[in-house]
């Protein structure tokens, strides 16, 4: 039985707190009477995989078993989930590479031959090979990679196709292969409750046309928070334009779960809480600060980002998305959950080196805002954990560092957007169309490693509800003329930052400090 | 038993030292008549068909110890490979679980095509893999044979002449186990286009009824053509076809002429489903072995 997760105040005895900055780390020693809130540990995995993976295969829920489904002569088409799930990548053997082995199997005894897998890529970059090949296992890979196996372009206009409008006047597209398929297998990987469900295909495998319906300012304001799908205008909409794919074509979903193993040996202090540090785990973080402290941006970040989680399965479900996503959902929650009583005067919490848009890059400005206010700061189910107009504060060194090659489009739109505006609804009402057509982005997008044009914008919709929710946010560490462009304040020390919060919430506010990664949904009570 | 007493300068310490004397100048004088030193003079005529060791006289370049230190040599030039080349390997499953010993066909334009070949191969059927390199260029020199064996596994393979002889130490590493690398070509392409296949290749198979596995190398040419000394870096890719059999009542030759023309097809975009095999045929031959235990 793993330990749940818990809320520990400070007392005069608490060590310090692991805070994460960036590529580095640090220890911050919090006000007495401060609360720390602490993911659950690690679930106990399945210990066959792949026997599970036979069993959810030939069980599904409210569907056929999948092999009744598979036939010679039949179109079928295998989508997957990207690079950009679980975080840090996760070592091999990925769990989808044991699904798609499983899947690709029934398929070769079933004798289908026309067979295409393609990762399931919305808007993101297109992943190198070695990526593609780490998802889906060297088997895979050699034998359908390049022609069977590829990414979806959602730029490509003979690639895609719109396939109707939900009653709320979205539109939907489809990858035209998975659309002409005679089934569509979904496989994917659920780190969070965000993810899955009929988000997956809904974003996944759409053009821009069809993604811009839902990730929106409009839609995203209205989505609280998107990690409690109940709540969340963006999976209404979602469920929507599911409805009309599942109208479309024949689909058979496959969701994993893994539990929240994210730091291998070498770095497990990350996983514990501070009070379980031994001495090993002492000396690890030391050497860890030393050396971040001293080493060069680009040599830490080639170390983390080396990184590979051990996160083991805990639950494997085939059949109906629905049916398949409720128990996906029940699973992570299992995992994450955390109970935490009333709402906080200021939230605190370190943002790692690592997000779901930077993989082997740097965190760009743009993406820690992400991260911070988006990501993180949604970690929630009911309320928030901050107060109304209470004061966010996050740790990060926020450079001016950008990767060339995959956030093309985030340089123009720190460098040019952010120095106009920062409030989204005048973002997007004036720059997003511009960025999306871009014949360069969109070129950046299909043929590099580029996200798309209109990527940015959304990682910065992302962070609008936590910017216009919180009275305040404050970056710790971070490069003073960065975070002013971002529109938020800078603070040297945390002590700093607390000091200038109390100018908005008052003398003796309560904090409360998320102690993420790894990852945790706070159900605030 | 002659009779003169040891002083006789014709017995003893003697006699050894002028028996010696004697054959260092036999040497010296074959080493002057044969241009030992010097090239081989042009007024000379051209050398007749070379008639090569059998393969069992280089049989101690498949045997233990010998196999382990090349295999470590081998694995400490794997990194030289991919920093020179980057190869990038398709079909590998075709070799990865060899039930039976195969010919390898490949088309040939540079000395590294060998060194790109073995790098495809898997660890199992690199071990188990022989060389035909040329005898007259490699073996003209019996330490530069002897090396080449040691490193690459060769064996000397006649491209003038002896058809029965090679016909005969080909087969029996074949029967041996051996998988036998091939270049039907006969010599390196000068300008890197596949040129007519020799029908070796097809006689051999037809003989031993050996499955060919046609092999098609691209961009050795840029590493290191004919007539380059020094490699450079390039990048290459092998891509490894499905094993071809000669069908009933097929001649060497036409078995031949469906290898070339094989090879020439791998050498074409995108992949060839019934030269590699569909993908249903390659997933299930690099089905990974299920570990079988005996009982105890």
């Amino acid at each position: 039985m793993n330990r749940p997760g818990a809320v520990i105040e400070v007392d005069r005895n608490t060590p310090p707190t692991l805070f994460h900055f960036g590529e580095g780390v640090r220890l911050e020693k919090l006000p007495l009477g401060s609360r720390i809130v602490y993911p659950p540990d690690p679930m106990e995995p399945i210990t066959h995989p792949e026997r599970a993976v036979k069993r959810a295969l030939a069980r599904p829920l409210e569907d056929d078993p999948l092999k009744s489904l598979l036939r010679r002569g039949m179109k079928l088409t295998i989508a997957f989930d990207d690079l950009s799930l679980p975080l840090p990548p996760m070592a091999a053997p990925d769990v989808r590479q044991l699904v798609l082995e499983e899947v690709v199997d029934m398929a070769a005894e079933a004798g289908v031959e026309d067979i295409h897998l393609i990762a399931a890529l919305g808007l993101h970059r297109r992943m190198t090979p070695d990526e593609v090949r780490h998802i889906v296992g060297e088997r895979i890979f050699s034998t359908f990679w390049p022609d069977r196996l590829y990414q979806h372009d959602g730029e490509d206009p003979e690639g895609n196709v719109y396939i109707g409008k939900t009653a709320h006047a979205e539109e939907v597209t489809l990858n035209r292969r998975a659309a002409e398929s005679d089934l569509v297998i979904y496989v994917n990987l659920t780190l969070v409750p965000m993810d899955g469900g009929h988000k997956s295909m809904a974003t996944g495998l759409a053009s821009y046309r069809g993604i811009r319906a839902n990730h929106n300012v409009k839609t995203l304001m209205g989505s609280k928070s998107y990690m409690n799908p109940v709540d969340s205008a963006l999976h209404h909409s979602c469920i929507r334009q599911g409805q009309i794919i599942e109208d479309t074509v024949r689909v058979f979903h496959i969701e994993t779960t893994v539990n929240n193993h994210a730091f291998p040996s070498i770095a497990s202090f990350m996983q514990k809480r501070e009070t379980d540090w031994t001495a090993q785990d002492q000396a690890m973080f030391l050497a860890l600060k030393q050396a971040t402290d001293l080493a060069p941006p680009a040599f830490k970040r080639n170390v983390f980002h080396a990184l590979r989680a051990p996160y083991g399965l805990t639950g494997v479900h085939a059949g109906q998305v629905d049916a398949v996503h409720e128990k996906t959902l029940d699973a992570v929650r299992k995992q994450i959950s955390v109970e935490v009583e009333g709402q906080t005067d200021i939230v605190t919490m370190g943002v790692p080196y690592l997000g779901p848009y930077n993989i082997n890059a740097p965190m760009n400005p743009v993406l820690v805002v992400c991260m911070g206010a988006g990501y993180l700061f949604n970690l929630y189910r009911g309320k928030p954990v901050l107060r109304q107009g209470g004061v966010l504060i996050f740790a990060h060194p926020c450079r001016y560092e950008f990767d060339a090659v995959q956030h093309p489009s985030y340089i123009d739109f720190y460098d040019e957007v952010l120095a106009d505006t920062t409030d989204p609804t005048e973002i997007e009402k004036r720059y997003e169309l511009r960025f999306a057509e871009d014949p360069w982005f969109r070129q950046l997008y299909r043929k590099s490693n580029a996200y798309h044009g209109a990527h940015p914008f959304y990682a910065w919709y992302w962070a609008a509800y936590a910017m216009d929710y919180a009275g305040d946010i404050i970056v710790v560490g971070g490069d003073r003329e960065v975070v002013h462009r971002l529109g938020f304040k800078a603070a040297s020390t945390l002590e700093d930052a607390l000091e200038m919060a109390e100018q908005t919430v008052g003398r003796h506010p309560s904090i409360t400090h998320l102690r993420v990664p790894p990852i945790m949904l706070c159900d605030v009570q | 038993m002659s009779s003169k007493p040891w002083y006789s300068g014709e017995r003893g310490v003697t006699q050894l030292a002028s028996a010696i004397g004697a054959a260092v100048a036999d040497v010296q004088r074959m080493r002057r008549a044969w241009h030992w030193d010097s090239p081989r003079p042009h007024s000379w005529p051209e050398r007749g068909a070379v008639v090569p060791p059998a393969a069992h006289d280089l049989g101690w370049a498949r045997q233990e110890p010998v196999r382990t230190i090349r295999y470590l040599i081998q694995q400490g030039l794997e990194p030289v490979t991919e920093v020179m080349a980057h190869p990038k390997v398709e079909g590998r499953e075709w070799v990865k679980e060899l039930d039976r010993p195969v010919i390898f066909a490949a088309n040939h334009s540079s000395h590294s095509d060998t060194a790109l070949i073995l790098h495809a191969l898997t660890d199992e059927a690199r071990d188990r893999t022989v060389i035909a390199a040329a005898a007259d260029y490699w073996y003209k020199r019996p330490l530069m044979g002897n090396i080449v064996s040691l490193f690459l596994n060769t064996f000397p393979f006649s491209r003038t002449g002896g058809a029965q002889g090679q016909l005969h130490a080909s087969s029996t590493l074949l029967k041996s186990g051996w998988n036998l690398v091939l270049f039907p070509e006969g010599s390196r392409s000068p300008d890197g286009t596949i040129r007519e296949f020799k029908p070796g290749v097809g006689h051999l198979a037809n003989e031993t009824r050996t499955p060919v596995v046609p092999v098609h190398i691209r961009g050795s040419q840029r590493i290191m053509p004919k007539g380059q000394k020094v490699p450079l870096p390039a990048p290459a890719r092998v891509r490894i076809g499905k094993p071809m059999a000669p069908q009933k009542n097929e001649g060497s030759r036409e078995f031949t002429a469906r290898v070339e023309s094989a090879v020439r097809a791998l050498a074409r975009e995108p992949r060839q489903p019934e030269l590699q095999g569909s993908w249903i045929e390659r997933w299930r031959a690099s089905k990974p072995r299920e570990l079988v235990y005996g009982e105890d």
